[in-house]
């Protein structure tokens, strides 16, 4: 079977700072060959030492990561992407800045050589307000932090609690600094269950649970489950029995895509989260909780 | 010396003032010599008379100021939509008035492609159904193991059939929105927005902005404006790069090609300084039958989608006001920067509130740099007032308002979308001639068919599809829907020196028709027939 593209999309306001986020993305030294498409060159900046080749639309770098300008027709783009022989490792989308990054990601969940990664939405600490009071973009400018999955405050040293509140409301999830290591790690799912990609297995700025069951679910008991994870969950993964063959289970922030599959694997899902929010404690409990009372074949 | 032709005609009109009708004009060059009787042309020297256009009617060129290739290119699918259309062939495509009807027509069309290739259509439209919602067990009718995709014709909906469903990986597992079920909890073969229709259109390798750029696209854009009678035509939101260009520049200089083509660069992806720069750049490589420059810009969507923004009191049925494409903040950067720099707008418009914000936009642009002569245009301006038409003169905007609307949409913006009120006084084009704009009336084929005489009759009679006149205060005369389908149309590409009319100086482009609008019923404005163009004096009969 191919190997699924994940796709994260960045969304944000004019000038919140997805472009920053961008930069240190291509330039951080992560080992993955990703591929970023923009609305416009302007403000990617990659250091000459990095820079392999530039020509008018694409960009490419010596760490084998790729910056493209989109060009007027967003999915046309992504088709090519998927073209590309070798897959890249990554792709990232940047929304433009009165978007919608929730209908952009969507097609991660649609298109079966896709995997969701993710939506980040980046906010400017000191526009928010001002944005949230306009009433020809509030709706828009809020529906940006609605879908995120993990949103990123940019232009503050420390988050204030009014923001962080006002941010956590719409979204459901706590906001964090734009550059934080760790978010940046989960988002690009560079964290310790990945030793493929010689994580070590201990990183103790993260928790990482692991669970396991053999009852067999139906997709409504599951969904229920799943729904009542603890929030601080970033991600879940693994495989789930289900009535005819395996669940495969994804979450990412408040996004959850299950798959049927037929495989011969052992049960099982790891969730991973920032160890200053998270404990396996938490994880333990919700997982107990949750299956308890359940037969097996619920 | 190069030769004069006078052309004969059953009748003339011309357009302009000083000789509103004749029998006969002279060309020279591909531009217009004189125009009178039969010996308009004797101080120019020796003439050759052409009789073939002698039994017609003659009006200058039709120029469709808002339209897309698209129109053209859809033409590589089979058109399975409601209402008749011609395609560039000649071929008429009849209206599809049931699912059956569309069911039986893509049988047939089925059995005229290879074996085992994909079944594409477009130009389905559900609302015009009264029958259950189309689905995949209807398409599986035709093939259930060729895949089949039918593109509904706001190019937003499609349907599937079983077999492209399964391509695409969708079953009954699949959650996605866009992705509809029935009851029972199967997708019904119905994908709405690009996210769930992706996956299909990618397996059976349909590609939108691909298909725009294929020679033979370009020049079958030329052949459906020939048989519409129009001969200057825009493709309002074009993508192009340099082989684009290149493109553009070779198929429109082969010898014959019927139509000047006006390519408006979408605003998109790029700074406002960058973009303005390279339409600048753009303006070297115009040629006579090719003309670049102007941008478009994208604010709002669109009415019937209820994406457009509105103003108060909003949409009726509790919908959520609509999406701006662009911030309120970037339209008044790109309108700043476009008006310093000198480029030349066109400027999407549907609701009420993105009006306002384009008019506020370019005020704040015409205070920071003077340009009298601009003559930026706003486009669709369906539900301006005389408020935003007066501000538009004040300003030296023009106007390419969507009549065709009140035809196809106009009884569901009454009952689902703006209602009553605002429905009656939409598209209004006798406020915006009372307010002393510049007025031109487009179709955005393919989002209704081309037919610059359609619209004229739309905007003269303002029937709904239920037979309703819809506003009938907002009604103007066949002479001034004629006026707007050619010098007012003109004018808002900046080519009203060169085309709109016929008289001396201006290019040779008629319209040759075989009545004269003027002595029919206002009603029969539409069935006027279209026998072709003469394009710079190059005469294409259907």
């Amino acid at each position: 079977m191919r190997r699924r593209l994940p796709l994260t999309v960045i969304g944000g306001y004019l000038g919140a700072g997805k472009t920053t986020l961008i930069n240190r993305l291509l330039a951080a030294d992560h080992g993955l060959r990703i591929v970023v498409l923009v609305n416009d060159f302007g403000a990617i900046n990659i250091d000459a030492a990095l820079l392999q080749s530039a020509d008018e639309d694409t960009l490419t770098l010596t760490n084998g990561c790729v910056c493209c300008t989109m060009g007027a027709d967003l999915f046309q783009a992504v088709g090519k992407v998927l073209d590309r022989v070798p897959l890249p490792d990554h792709l990232v989308i940047e929304a433009s800045g009165i978007a919608d990054p929730a209908r952009i990601a969507r097609v991660a969940q649609s298109e079966p050589d896709l995997s969701y990664a993710g939506i980040v939405t980046v906010v400017d600490a000191l526009e928010f307000d001002r944005l949230q009071g306009d009433a020809l973009i509030a709706p828009q400018i809020e529906g940006q932090v609605r879908c995120a999955d993990m949103v990123l405050v940019s232009k503050i040293k420390s988050l204030s609690p009014a923001l962080s509140g006002a941010l956590q409301e719409l979204s459901g999830r706590t906001p964090l600094l734009v550059e934080d290591e760790l978010a940046l790690r989960l988002l690009l799912d560079r964290h310790p269950h990945r030793p493929d990609f010689g994580e070590t297995e201990t990183h103790p700025a993260y928790t990482r649970w692991h669970g396991v069951t053999d009852k067999v679910l139906q997709r409504e008991t599951l969904q229920g489950l799943i729904a009542a994870r603890p929030e601080a969950v970033f991600r879940l993964k693994g495989f789930v029995p289900a009535p005819d063959g395996l669940w495969e289970v994804q979450v990412v922030g408040q996004q959850v895509t299950l798959r049927r599959i037929a495989a011969d694997i052992p049960p099982g899902v790891v969730a991973i989260g920032r160890q200053d929010t998270l404990t396996k404690e938490a994880c333990e409990r919700w997982w107990q909780e949750g299956l308890k009372g359940l037969t097996h074949e619920d | 010396m190069t030769e004069i032709t006078v052309f004969e005609a059953r009748k003339i009109l011309t357009m302009d003032p000083n000789r509103p009708e004749a029998t006969h004009v002279a060309v020279r060059d591909g531009h217009i010599l004189a125009v009178g009787g039969p010996d308009c042309a004797a101080q120019w020297g020796e003439v050759t008379h052409d009789r073939s256009l002698a039994d017609k009617v003659l009006t200058p060129g039709f120029v469709e100021g808002h339209a897309h290739i698209m129109a053209s290119a859809m033409w590589s699918y089979a058109y399975c939509g409601f209402h008749d259309r011609t395609d560039p062939d000649g071929k008429l495509w009849k209206g599809r008035e049931t699912i059956e009807d569309v069911v039986e027509g893509l049988k047939e069309y089925a059995a005229t492609l290879p074996e085992g290739a994909p079944i594409i259509g477009w130009g389905f439209d559900p609302i015009f159904l009264t029958s259950e919602r189309l689905n995949r067990s209807h398409l599986d009718e035709i093939s259930r193991d060729r895949p089949i995709a039918i593109i509904f014709s706001n190019f937003h909906l499609l349907c599937a059939n079983s077999k492209a469903m399964e391509l695409a990986q969708y079953d009954r597992d699949t959650n996605v929105e866009g992705v509809l079920r029935d009851a029972a909890g199967e997708p019904t073969g119905e994908l709405q927005e690009m996210a769930a229709m992706f996956p299909v259109m990618r397996r059976l390798g349909i590609d939108f902005s691909d298909l725009g750029r294929k020679d033979e696209v370009i020049r079958r854009f030329g052949e459906v404006a020939r048989r519409e009678g129009v001969t200057t035509m825009t493709d309002l939101f074009a993508t192009l790069e340099e082989e684009d260009v290149d493109r553009m520049v070779r198929v429109t200089s082969e010898p014959g090609y019927p139509l000047r083509v006006v390519p408006v660069m979408g605003a998109v992806g790029d700074s406002a300084e960058n973009i303005a720069a390279r339409a600048k750049a753009l303006r070297t490589r115009s040629t006579e039958k090719l003309r670049l420059g102007a941008v478009k810009l994208m604010t709002d969507g669109s009415i019937q989608g209820w994406t457009a923004r509105v103003k108060w009191p909003g949409y009726v049925g509790g919908h959520p006001n609509g999406i701006w494409n662009l911030a309120p903040e970037q339209i008044f950067e790109l309108c700043e920067v476009m008006h310093r720099e000198g480029v030349h707008m066109h400027i999407h418009v549907n609701g009420d509130e993105a009006s306002e914000v384009v008019i506020d936009a370019i005020e704040a642009a015409a205070r920071k740099s003077s340009w009298p002569g601009h003559r930026h245009v706003l486009q669709h301006c369906q539900m301006m007032g005389p408020d935003q038409f007066r501000r538009c003169r004040e300003l030296g905007l023009s106007v390419n308002i969507f009549a065709n609307h009140i035809w196809y949409f106009g009884d569901q913006h009454a009952a689902l979308t703006i209602g009553e009120d605002r429905a009656r006084r939409m598209d209004a084009c006798r406020s915006a001639l009372d307010a002393g704009l510049n007025v031109a009336v487009h179709s955005d084929a393919p989002v209704t068919p081309l037919g610059p005489l359609f619209i004229a009759w739309c905007a003269v009679n303002r029937l709904t599809g239920s037979g309703r006149v819809l506003g009938a205060s907002q009604r103007i005369s066949v002479k001034e829907a004629l006026y707007a389908i050619t010098l007012g149309a003109a004018q808002t590409l900046k080519m009203d020196h060169e085309i709109g009319s016929i008289e001396c100086g201006k290019r040779a482009d008629f319209a040759v028709l075989g009545e004269d609008p003027l002595a029919l019923a206002p009603e029969a404005l539409k069935d006027v027939p279209v026998h072709g163009t003469v394009l710079g004096g190059e005469v294409h009969l259907l």
